[in-house]
């Protein structure tokens, strides 16, 4: 029984159109509604720099841009995305880092560095939202990012100098 | 996990529904079916060894008959997609018969047990013994302390799943791209699974998305190759949380009784320990972290008469392995509980009581066997009780809050240890590009390996950065260096670049001596190229390795092979090299809640000179936040069998709300005279000191003894409670 739900509930529905902007650049496709954020961006799109791991909106790994604001794009499904603009980590590294890559780099604040996008893209969007955030604010704002190598000290004195810059 | 390769396709993998039933049936058919669907594989699609394991081969790639924990694997799918693929493994239908469920170790011990393994169900007995009858010990002590301690099933919970592709190649080999932490040993694992020469098989199994132990058995590799293999695609797998924790690695939780005896002194005179560890369904590295756990149960002391017994059983819980610690971490908490409980008896300085009874200099290791001449024991003791944590003054408990402070130490083993085959191999050589070209078998697992590399490399031949390229964690590319495990690595690539320097720097100049006609005395390797260090004070470049590479017919190269410094005694699993560490911790307790901040740690470590600044601080900072974790929230909880937890919604680790801001560690870089054997290896030892560093800090701030971890937020409001209510009885 519990099976054949399941089954059920799992069939693709009808494709629908889809319009977005992913990095500057206008995308049209498509898509069932419900294929999520992340699997537009790692698989459709190749952009693999925004990562998966608990794919439950828990972990920060898959941390992007929707708007300026931060979300987490395993939880956001294809009709939730219509028109919006979605910034990713690749869009940070253009043509040169992004100062907050950079101190993540001279800090050693990444080792595995599976979770790092995910923290630059937080605190970019806090950057955004408050230029002159506070160092307690700066550490809330990465409070949904899990961290399992570094055990957040040197994430810490990246914050300490966003904060002092 | 990143990668895509034309033409791929995806694979899911089906796991036990029960953890432990006869499989009467299974029926492939509706999922091969489904439009979409590549291949669908079970026990009677490997050519060769249905079974891996590091050391023995007894968990099956499939069940054909009998699954024995809730991560057993049944069959797995291919498909156009990885919806197809997730749709797939649920219309696989199989039958099963259940079996009554060994859930407890203790249990699983007992004679009318039912057996998991036809050896029984006990993977694993160890034993160390040393002075006289420990009875007669005892009874001779002044003060005896006997207690039990539990320690959790702490996950690995590195961020990237396990996952990979395998390609399929037009030799009839494979090659693997996915993370583990010893690719030589994938690729013979797959090789009898696969029944292919190693020869067809490429193992690129670096970069890793974390590991910490628990990558270095194999996970997805064997299911994507036989898919491969089967659809002739490329097969990417990446599992998702639920699988991960179903299927992965976990520390072993351990049940550990010991019982120490002191004199009026405070001399140790008697230590007992009875380990039991639950390894669950499969051997994995079992037999090894019980052996390691017996070998630190005395931990840096020098006790008279020590009677150690550790059991490592199968049950039907989820498959315990290596991680970060090895067995240490959990006999650690134990030992150095002991010591503070016994202090506590004696009204004892906790570091005086240490001090009477550390190792000193000459002594010999933990199991009574010859290891390298070491002080640290002490130096480290000396440098943390010098810690501001441990001098706090008494006004500073809050209104809300309790505070309390308390110190750990631990001495812990590098390498596999006697008996076991750890060697290791380097290669130097000038490539054709120009580069100095250094080759490992090892793996970046964000430990900062290559970072050491380079640091290490540069140094000792004077050049550049940019004159080197550093090739690691590919079978093809790479000789033999055994696993990225045991804190062995660091000290493995500094033992391999001296070895090297000497006899391939001799190549390289007698090449340019040949080829330029300078005599050998006055060429030097240094950046860029060769130099001619005739005259000292303008001593100028004569060649480019680029330059050198171009002319030369015969590229200067050189291999070679090694092995970890080992204990001449035949001790099996005994170490040689042994790093100390020694926290510190502050914490402050909640009145109201009973939850516990821990606000700051230190941590003194003593591995030797280091290597890489940044990756050496990021080794114990992480490993000490992981000990944070381990002690205070973290435990992968099996009820019958079963996961409780299915992501990291439940399953916590800690978050950056839940460091201490304030964290100091402080290198001991001296060794001993005459210790030539350079860096240990840092990777586990920050995590080892920590949870009894906290659980010390607990009983200072509320006099309750922690006894089982992660800490019961409830179990400490109770003891405040309790503390209230004795204290107005005293009034």
């Amino acid at each position: 029984m519990t099976t054949e739900k399941q089954i059920a509930l799992s069939q693709p529905s009808e494709p629908v159109s889809l319009e977005v902007m992913i990095n500057g650049e206008k995308y049209r496709f498509e898509l069932p509604p419900t294929y999520r954020l992340v699997d537009i961006l790692r698989k459709t799109l190749g952009l693999t720099g925004t990562k998966i791991s608990c794919e439950v909106g828990r972990c920060g790994s898959c941390s992007v841009l929707m708007n300026g604001k931060l979300v987490n794009s395993c939880l956001l499904m294809a009709y939730q995305i219509q028109n919006a603009e979605i910034e990713t980590i690749e869009s940070l590294s253009k043509d040169k880092l992004d100062p907050i890559q950079e101190v993540f780099l001279q800090e050693g604040a990444l080792q595995c560095g599976y979770c790092t996008p995910g923290m630059v893209m937080a605190l970019k969007a806090l950057l955004i939202e408050n230029p002159n955030p506070t160092k307690e604010e700066a550490i809330d704002s990465l409070s949904g990012n899990l961290c399992r190598c570094t055990g957040y000290s040197p994430i810490v004195r990246v914050i300490d100098r966003l904060v002092k810059v | 996990t990143d990668y895509s390769f034309p033409g791929m396709i995806y694979g899911r993998i089906l796991r036990s529904k029960y953890p432990h039933a006869i499989i009467t049936s299974i029926n492939v058919k509706p999922a091969l079916q489904l439009e979409g669907v590549m291949a669908v594989i079970t026990y009677k699609d490997i050519p060769g060894l249905n079974g891996f394991g590091l050391i023995i081969q007894d968990q099956p790639v499939f069940c054909e008959d009998r699954v024995r924990y809730i991560g057993d694997a049944i069959a797995a799918v291919a498909a156009k997609t990885e919806e197809i693929a997730s749709t797939a493994i649920k219309l696989i239908e199989v039958a099963y018969e259940p079996l009554p469920i060994l859930d407890n170790p203790e249990d699983a011990m007992k004679d009318d047990s039912i057996h998991l393994h036809s050896s029984g169900n006990i993977l694993h007995r160890q034993t160390f013994d040393h002075g006289e009858s420990i009875e007669g010990a005892f009874s001779s002590c002044y003060e005896v302390v006997e207690e039990t301690y539990f320690t959790p099933r702490q996950m690995h919970s590195y961020m990237e799943t396990e996952g990979g592709v395998v390609v399929p190649e037009k030799d009839g080999g494979i090659t693997v791209y996915a993370a583990s932490q010893h690719g030589f040993k994938d690729r013979l694992q797959l090789s009898r699974i696969l029944d292919l020469p190693e020869e067809l098989i490429r193992v690129v199994s670096s970069p890793i998305g974390g590991s910490f132990g628990g990558k270095d058995e194999l996970n997805i590799q064997p299911y994507a190759a036989l898919l491969a293999l089967k659809t002739g695609f490329p097969v990417k797998i990446h599992q998702k949380r639920s699988d991960s924790i179903k299927a992965g690695l976990k520390r072993h939780p351990m049940k550990v009784t010991m019982k120490t005896g002191v004199n009026q002194e405070g001399e140790i005179v008697a230590h007992q320990a009875r380990i039991i560890a639950d390894t669950g369904a499969y051997a994995s590295l079992g037999p090894a972290v019980l052996d390691f756990a017996v070998e630190h149960a005395v931990g840096p002391y020098m006790i008279p008469n020590v009677n150690v017994e550790g059991f490592s059983v199968y049950t039907n819980n989820g498959v315990a392995g290596e991680f970060r610690g090895f067995g240490g971490n959990q006999i650690t908490f134990a030992l150095e509980s002991q010591i503070e409980r016994l202090a506590e008896r004696l009204k004892m300085d906790s570091i005086e009581l240490r001090k009477k009874n550390l190792r000193k200099e000459n002594d010999p290791g933990p199991l009574r066997q010859k290891i390298v001449p070491t002080n640290s024991a002490f130096t480290v003791l000396d440098k943390i009780q010098e810690s501001p944590i441990l001098k706090k003054d008494k006004s500073f408990q809050g209104k809300w809050t309790l505070r309390g402070t308390g110190c750990a130490l631990t001495m812990h083993g590098g390498g596999l240890g006697y008996g076991r085959p750890d060697s290791s191999g380097g290669r130097l050589s000038l490539n054709e590009k120009g580069k100095i070209e250094i080759a490992f078998g090892f793996e970046e697992v964000g430990q900062g390996l290559i970072a050491s590399i380079e640091i290490l490399l540069t140094e000792q031949l004077n050049c550049t950065k940019e004159d080197i390229q550093i090739t690691i964690g590919d079978t093809a590319l790479v000789p033999h260096s055994g696993s990225s495990t045991a804190s062995r690595a660091t000290n493995m690539i500094w033992q391999g670049i001296k070895e090297l320097k000497r006899p391939w720097s001799r190549l390289m100049l007698e090449a340019t001596s040949e080829l330029l006609n300078i005599p050998i005395e006055q060429l030097s390797i240094g950046p860029k190229g060769i130099w001619n260090s005739e005259q000292r004070v303008d001593a100028n470049l004569v060649i480019t390795y680029k330059e050198l590479a171009n002319q030369l017919e015969v590229l200067p190269s050189i291999t070679t092979s090694y092995h970890f410094p080992t204990t001449p005694d035949p001790v099996v699993g005994g170490h040689y090299l042994y790093s100390f560490g020694a926290a510190a911790a502050e914490v402050e307790i909640d009145r109201l809640t009973g939850k516990i901040k821990v606000v700051k740690i230190d941590h003194v470590i003593a591995a030797g000179p280091v290597v890489n600044p940044m990756g050496y601080l990021g080794q114990i900072e992480g490993g000490g936040v992981m000990g944070l974790g381990f002690a205070l929230m973290e435990d992968a909880v099996m009820e019958n069998g079963i996961y409780q937890n299915e992501n990291f919604d439940t399953y916590l680790i800690p978050t950056i709300k839940d460091i201490p801001l304030q964290t100091n560690v402080i290198a001991i870089e001296t060794l001993s005279k005459g210790d030539e054997y350079g860096p240990r290896g840092v990777g586990e030892i920050g995590t080892v000191a920590i949870a009894p560093a906290i659980t010390a800090a607990i009983y200072d701030a509320i006099g309750y003894w922690v006894t089982k971890i992660p800490i019961n937020p409830e179990d400490i409001l109770r003891a405040i409670q309790m503390n209230k209510i004795r204290h107005s009885h005293v009034k």
